[in-house]
């Protein structure tokens, strides 16, 4: 009997391909569609998800099975992305997901129901060398997403496919399409998915108290208050709502820091602005893929999604490390996560406690 | 496919159906209509409603079709709006369709008392008796749990209701075609039904109204229905409901020693082959072919899996709450420990079920909790 591989399916085209890839290739292919929040009504898409995953499969011709992890979702990713938020930083919950979901809690589940492996729809490589698994960066430049898979450890990648993950999007879609998935056009889905297409600070607003605060600039004047710390992000221009008359420069304002003990949120003029650019930071929680510290002559980091690759060198203390980069880096945000590469290479990472 | 769902829903039995696909191509007149097309429509509709009460012991006029037992629910507990006395007296293990009414009638000045439940399953009419206030205005306890096939004592309940001078209404969504009912020594005001748990079609049930009851419509607009239910009738549904219930009464003794026969058979194969399995609910008052088990250490989310992979159809908890591990609210009404109570499930058989289905079905949850097992 050929092996069985237990796609977690989304409703998403990606996880779709990724279904019709491995059941081309001849394996045992069952799906599963997760549910991972409960619902608040007003705009949670599970419902929609779920109606495209039943299609997929049933054009497919494949079992979905629906599980509810939102008990450990809440207990595992969502009470930390809150813990995080109330403590001024901004969180990256998809890593943590990742992590603590659909790399732990779903993949035991596949695993108890006889799965040799899971796939999903990510687009990531896993290639082995010398007996090391790696996990690699798609194809797809534009769309890789190793940067939220860094949290994986080698146990977690042997069971592990990424069907797509040599693919480009654009391929993926004429494939979907070319195969009749009814799900072919459906839109990428943006944003933290329990929050889904929603207003972020709206959202936020629903679990923190306003706390409001000065706006002050990095040299102390005060030019407007804030609603709470938790409400902003570093680099943020939008919604400052700081009126004309305080800038000698036409320039937009931006966030530079949050002063947690008086209450103040930093603001700076101009995009420029020293005051947001640092080219030190130190990370914690430091994850290694390979299980051992990397050895790499020309290494890089990234510390967010999508950013190009940052030429850096780091420094090992215990479980944290300190990151030196060759060109400053605009607001670093405590909170998110630092990933280092080797060209292609996901090496692992961490999450960024503060900036030097 | 081996079917073990019939509590959630049933097939339409051949006869109905082929009435229905008849009725749907030949006679599709609009009952309203004077001409001879309209006529016959009316015609069928009036049969269904002669058939109907027939099953259930009534008046041909205290029949009133509507677009399921959650309309037909929902048709009694919204009119309490326009009632004095807005409280009403229920049960803890009622359906979502009596519990989320009530709930939602909250802003309109309804309040509820939820009466709790025995280890087995059954309301005490004396807690429904103790719960009566000034102001209740409605008791409403449903005939037989969905879950635990529990068959309530609602003849006692509707003498206390009579007694009080409270409107008495019961859900027997899950009980026409399994136990015979009749409307008159049952002594309630009005009585739900849903056609597709007696091999009927989807969407369509009906209320029995007891002579002289007056309830406001939900629907308004033309006055079919007697005007409780506006609309053009969906005339196949209809036709379909009237004989489904028809057929669901004819040969209802031999319908129940069928099913207990089938669930007697199930339930000495599972003790056998799995000692640790507690079977729940009422030991004699209770629907025939339904069993509410549990197997202790195995979560029946992975058992549904296991068992829908050989093409076995059960239910854990409530058709409504799969793919959820919650634990069933029902369930733990009845006590049941959180542990015990993820490892539950619902099995209710069917007439078209035989003696291999229950072989097949014992065998398919053996060697679904030994692939559990070894997996683990």
């Amino acid at each position: 009997m050929s092996e069985r591989i237990i796609v977690g399916m989304s409703g998403g085209v990606d996880s779709a391909v990724a279904a019709l890839l491995l059941k081309e290739q001849g394996f045992d292919v069952e799906c599963i569609f997760m549910k991972n929040w409960e619902e608040d009504s007003e705009s949670c898409t599970a419902e929609e998800d779920y109606k495209d995953a039943l299609l997929v499969c049933d054009h497919l011709g494949l079992k979905l099975h629906t599980v509810n992890f939102s008990k450990e979702y809440k207990q595992n990713v969502f009470d930390h992305f809150l813990k995080e938020y109330a403590a001024g930083r901004t969180p990256n919950p998809d890593t943590l997901c990742n992590k603590e979901i659909k790399f732990n809690v779903f993949l035991h589940y596949a695993l108890e129901l006889g799965a040799g492996r899971i796939a999903t729809g990510h687009y990531a490589r896993i290639e082995k060398n010398n007996g090391t698994i790696q996990l690699r960066k798609g194809i797809d430049k534009n769309k890789d997403q190793s940067y939220f898979l860094f949290m994986l450890n080698q146990q977690q990648l042997e069971k592990t496919i990424f069907p797509i993950g040599a693919m480009s999007k654009k391929d993926v879609r004429t494939l979907a399409k070319e195969k009749g998935l009814p799900n072919y056009d459906r839109k990428d889905s943006t944003g933290v998915c329990f929050i889904g297409e929603r207003n972020f600070t709206e959202f936020l607003h629903q679990y923190f108290k306003p706390d409001p605060g000065d706006m002050v600039t990095v040299d102390g004047k005060t030019v407007s208050k804030h609603d709470g710390l938790m409400f902003y992000t570093l680099g943020q221009r939008q919604g400052l709502g700081i009126g004309g008359g305080h800038g000698e420069k036409e320039e937009p304002w931006y966030v530079v820091d949050k002063n947690l003990e008086n209450n103040q949120l930093i603001v700076a003029q101009g995009h420029d602005h020293p005051g947001l650019f640092h080219s030190q930071l130190t990370v914690e929680d430091l994850h290694w893929v390979a299980n051992e510290v990397p050895s790499v002559r020309k290494l890089t980091a990234k510390i967010r999604y999508r950013q190009k690759d940052q030429l850096c060198s780091f420094e090992l203390n215990n479980d944290s490390a300190d990151v030196y980069f060759v060109e400053p880096q605009f607001a670093v945000t405590p909170g998110q996560a630092a990933v280092f590469y080797d060209g292609d290479n996901c090496l692992g990472g961490g999450t960024i406690e503060k900036r030097n | 496919m081996h079917y073990f769902d019939h509590s959630a829903t049933t097939p339409l039995h051949l006869k109905v159906k082929e009435l229905m696909d008849e009725v749907g191509g030949l006679h599709f007149g609009n009952p309203s209509s004077i001409h001879a097309s309209g006529q016959k429509a009316k015609t069928l509709i009036e049969t269904a409603r002669g058939q109907m009460a027939k099953a259930i012991g009534c008046n041909s006029n205290e029949v009133i079709f509507t677009g399921g037992g959650s309309e037909a629910n929902n048709l009694v507990l919204w009119d309490l709006i326009h009632h004095e006395k807005k409280h009403v007296v229920t049960s803890v293990i009622e359906h979502p369709a009596v519990l989320n009414v009530l709930d939602s009638l909250d802003e309109f000045g309804v309040s509820y008392t939820a009466v709790a439940v025995d280890k087995t399953g059954m309301v005490n009419p004396i807690d429904v008796q103790k719960a009566i206030t000034a102001e209740t205005g409605l008791i409403s306890i449903m005939l037989a749990n969905n879950e635990m096939g529990t068959i309530q004592p609602i003849a006692n309940i509707a003498a206390i209701s009579k007694d009080h001078g409270i409107m008495m209404h019961t859900d027997a969504v899950q009980a026409l075609g399994k136990i015979p009912i009749d409307a008159r020594k049952l002594g309630v005001d009005c009585m739900s039904f849903s056609a597709h748990k007696f091999y009927g079609p989807k969407g369509v049930g009906a209320l029995f109204m007891r002579k002289g009851l007056q309830l406001k419509p939900l629907i308004i607009g033309g006055s079919q229905e007697r005007s409780l239910r506006a609309g053009t009738e969906n005339t196949p549904g209809i036709a379909g409901l009237g004989l489904a219930a028809e057929l669901a009464v004819k040969n209802i003794t031999a319908t129940q020693s069928h099913l207990d026969s089938l669930a007697d058979a199930f339930q000495n194969q599972i003790i056998k082959a799995c000692p640790d399995a507690v079977i729940n609910g009422h030991p004699e008052k209770n629907l025939p072919g339904l069993i509410n088990i549990s197997f202790p250490g195995f979560r029946s989310d992975l058992l549904m899996i296991h068992l829908d992979r050989k093409g076995v159809a059960v239910s854990s908890g409530s058709a409504c709450s799969s793919g959820d591990i919650k634990p069933s609210s029902i369930l733990s009404a009845m006590g049941i420990a959180d542990d015990i109570n993820i490892c539950t499930l619902r099995i209710s058989f069917g007439t078209k079920n035989n003696m291999d289905d229950v072989e097949y079905l014992t065998q398919a949850l053996t060697s679904s909790m030994e692939q559990i097992r070894s997996a683990t």
